[in-house]
């Protein structure tokens, strides 16, 4: 069964490639855990809960980080 | 008493703050900060791009040495402001936040009506609020009284190089602040840095003007020396202009005297 997470904007389906956590979905993605914060249908998850947090089909993830700016 | 900037107990020994968006590369980036002496720069919160994620910044800037000033630019209203300042201090656990709320994209002018009502929220949810605003001295007073660290008053439009276009408004922020005034947006040369710091200003934000031109780190330095030359300036008892000539040179004593 597959499995869709919206990830900054755009839909993404899993197959039997769905992370376990938001941790695994960063790992998944190459995404550096330690410089991003991520949101989880509108509510900020902790880095420190990244690990813990499970993902279920129709969330809507942002994931953000620093660039430069003014 | 020795001259010190204090912003929410935190003493920075430079004037000059510094944006870090528009240069080259990290590495140009870094190289300019490090010789404009500043301590604290800003940095904006945008979308990894997950078909091509990069570290972002926070691998980058020295946080020991900088003091990071994370801004809510892309924010159209007060909501999604406070919404990036949340965001920005999970991310990097830093309440410090350049609070912004611009929701014409023309000239990226500040909304008071959101950026007040965002600030009240922020400074209750321990944030330290450093507004950017429009040289409005009813809201720069209404800004302190709601809590927050400075006001970030602007003296042109972000990145137009227009330099002091507000001044006289500016001129009355300083007048009648309780919190440090930071002139911030359009400061295009190091001439404008020193014009207002001459008129009282607590310090600068430069992004554009060093990091767009020639030689970014250079401009740094040129910066650097203004906002100190300005400083030095204001203290020492700048005078007037005056319609007409008052010379220099004693008027008496001329060779062609009888």
């Amino acid at each position: 069964m597959s499995v869709q997470l919206k990830i900054n904007g755009e839909l993404k389906t899993f197959e039997s490639d769905m992370p376990g956590s938001l941790g695994a979905l960063l790992e998944q993605l190459g995404v550096d855990a330690a410089t991003v914060v991520a949101e989880v249908d509108g509510v900020i998850i902790e880095r420190a809960k990244f690990g813990s947090t499970v993902l279920r089909g129709g969330e809507n993830i942002e994931l953000i980080r620093f660039v430069g700016g003014g | 008493m020795p001259d010190q900037l204090i912003i929410a107990g935190k003493r920075f020994d430079s004037r000059l703050f510094i944006g870090t968006g528009k240069y080259s590369g990290p590495g140009m980036m870094i190289k300019s900060i490090e010789a404009s002496g500043s301590s604290m720069v800003t940095v904006a919160l945008r979308r990894v791009d997950i078909n091509n994620p990069d570290d972002g910044l926070l691998r980058v800037i020295d946080r020991e040495k900088y003091q990071l000033l994370p801004n809510t630019s892309g924010a159209r209203d007060g909501d999604e402001a406070v919404r990036l300042a949340r965001l920005a201090r999970a991310a990097s656990g830093i309440n410090w936040i350049k609070l912004e709320v611009t929701p014409d994209p023309y000239y990226l002018l500040p909304d008071p009506v959101e950026t007040l009502k965002a600030a009240v929220v922020l400074v209750k949810e321990g944030f330290i609020v450093l507004p950017y605003i429009n040289a409005d001295p009813v809201l720069a007073k209404k800004l302190q009284d709601a809590g927050t660290a400075t006001v970030m008053p602007l003296a042109s439009p972000i990145g137009s190089n227009q330099g002091l276009q507000t001044r006289a408004a500016i001129e009355i922020i300083i007048e009648q602040a309780t919190v440090p005034v930071v002139v911030d947006a359009g400061l295009g040369l190091p001439s404008h840095a020193a014009q207002a710091m001459e008129i009282g200003a607590d310090a600068v934000l430069v992004n554009t003007a060093i990091a767009t031109a020639g030689d970014p780190v250079a401009m740094a330095v040129a910066f650097k020396m203004a906002v100190e030359a300005g400083r030095m300036a204001y203290f020492s008892g700048p005078r007037g202009a005056m319609r007409g000539a008052s010379a220099s040179s004693p008027l008496t004593g001329f060779l062609t005297e009888a």
